[in-house]
């Protein structure tokens, strides 16, 4: 009797640990939301699209006072220009994106007929592509006026990435980017998830670490130590190098993946890019 | 006096006995070079090559191109290590568990 009951319960601790690794997206939603309601008591979900402000009191300060003339302005204005001049075939953006320029909540999504996560740079540049321009580069330069212009105008929107049922494919890319998340990398060997998540809020060095929920919220973001706006994916290589891991290609299926399921995790949060960071 | 030419005689042998352990040939840090070329090769198929391990073959490369084998193979033996654990450290995570932390 004893040993059927032992056994009962190493089979429900089998299974649940089952369960865990390959829970369903809206599951690792709410399990990574429950981790942060529980560390920050009292911060409302709303406020993680600030970053570290959400409970960095004393950054929060300065950074406000940066936002009342933000540094990503310029970047905003030369992006409308970029998506208002026409290309030397006389077609605009607009031929491409009908419903622009506040599409930045329609991405990333899965790309049926291309069977592979579509981000707004990518998408950007197919569109340049199919209209005889030349491709913009995905980490620096220009890429970033019109990604800041498009994230201006969706500010508000809310953040919807979709993992549809009918596309296997769909949900193989965001386990995908999953595991790339809290797989442990490079010689110091740190996942993302061990400084965004479990150690979100900690200082390492003279930083105080963000949350990754609403970590998509606000790109393409100004950083003072860039002294220019740039992509997430630029933002993810500078991630990889610091715990000495070889960064992947911007916009490559690693980082693709990746910010399908980072993404995912801010849903239901507001867009409120371009933004700005230390 | 016959002494003295058997010491010295022993003294050479002995001086270029210890040359021929020490001196790293090219052939030497060519082979640990492509070792490590490999090693590197392998943890990037896993996507888990480190930032410098391509830097640190590159300048084996270099100072074995200058002749200085010795240190070409210090670098390539550093480098080939880099990639082994690499490997290592993406079989050792390849059944991805949440972590402890967020199991509620
Ligand atoms: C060694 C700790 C560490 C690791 C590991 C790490 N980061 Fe970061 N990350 C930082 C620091 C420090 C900053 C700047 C301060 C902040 O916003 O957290 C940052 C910033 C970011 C930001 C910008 C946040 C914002 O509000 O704009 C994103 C996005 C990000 N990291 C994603 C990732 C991803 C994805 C990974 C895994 C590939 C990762 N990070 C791994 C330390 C880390």
């Amino acid at each position: 009797m004893k040993k059927i009951i032992s056994l009962l319960i190493l089979m429900v601790i089998a299974l649940s640990a089952l369960s865990i690794a390959h829970a369903d997206p809206e599951q690792d939603r709410k399990s990574i939301i429950k981790f942060f309601e529980t560390r920050f008591v009292g911060i409302p979900l709303s406020e993680y699209v600030n970053g570290v402000y959400a409970y960095d009191t004393i950054g929060r300060e300065s950074w406000e006072a940066i936002e009342e003339f933000p540094p990503y302005e310029i970047a905003i204005e030369k992006g409308q220009d970029m998506w208002e001049k026409p290309f030397a075939n006389g077609k605009t953006y607009t031929d491409c994106f009908p419903d622009g320029p506040a599409i930045a909540q329609k991405y990333p999504h899965w790309d049926k007929k291309q069977a592979m996560v579509m981000t707004l740079p990518l998408a950007i540049n197919q569109c340049r592509e199919a209209n005889g321009e030349k491709l913009l580069k995905y980490k620096k330069g220009s890429i970033n006026n019109i990604l800041a212009y498009i994230a201006f105008e969706s500010r508000g929107k809310k953040t919807h990435v979709v993992i549809p049922k009918d596309a296997p494919g769909a949900l193989a890319a965001y386990e995908d980017g999953k595991k790339f998340f809290f797989t442990r990398r490079g010689q110091l060997n740190f996942s993302c998830a061990t400084c965004h998540i479990q150690n979100a809020g900690n200082r390492i060095r003279s930083d105080n670490l963000s949350p990754a929920l609403g970590h998509t919220t606000h790109f393409p973001v100004y950083r003072s130590k860039w002294g220019a706006v740039g992509t997430l994916h630029r933002r993810f290589t500078g991630c990889n190098k610091q715990v000495r891991a070889k960064p992947f290609k911007a916009q490559g299926e690693q980082y693709r993946n990746l910010e399908y399921f980072l993404t995912y995790l801010s849903n239901g949060l507001e867009l409120n890019g371009p933004g700005s960071r230390k | 006096m016959k002494l003295v030419i058997k010491l010295v005689l022993i003294a050479i042998l002995g001086m270029s006995s210890a040359s021929i352990l020490a001196a790293v040939s090219e052939k030497d840090a060519g082979i640990a070079i492509a070792a490590a070329e490999a090693e590197r090769k392998k943890a990037a198929s896993v996507d888990s090559e480190w930032r410098d391990t391509g830097k640190i073959i590159k300048k084996a490369q270099e100072a074995m191109n200058k002749g200085n084998y010795e240190k070409a193979l210090k670098l390539a033996n550093r480098a080939e290590h880099q990639g082994v654990y690499g490997y290592e450290q993406a079989m050792s995570q390849k059944d991805l568990k949440m972590p402890s932390y967020l199991i509620h």
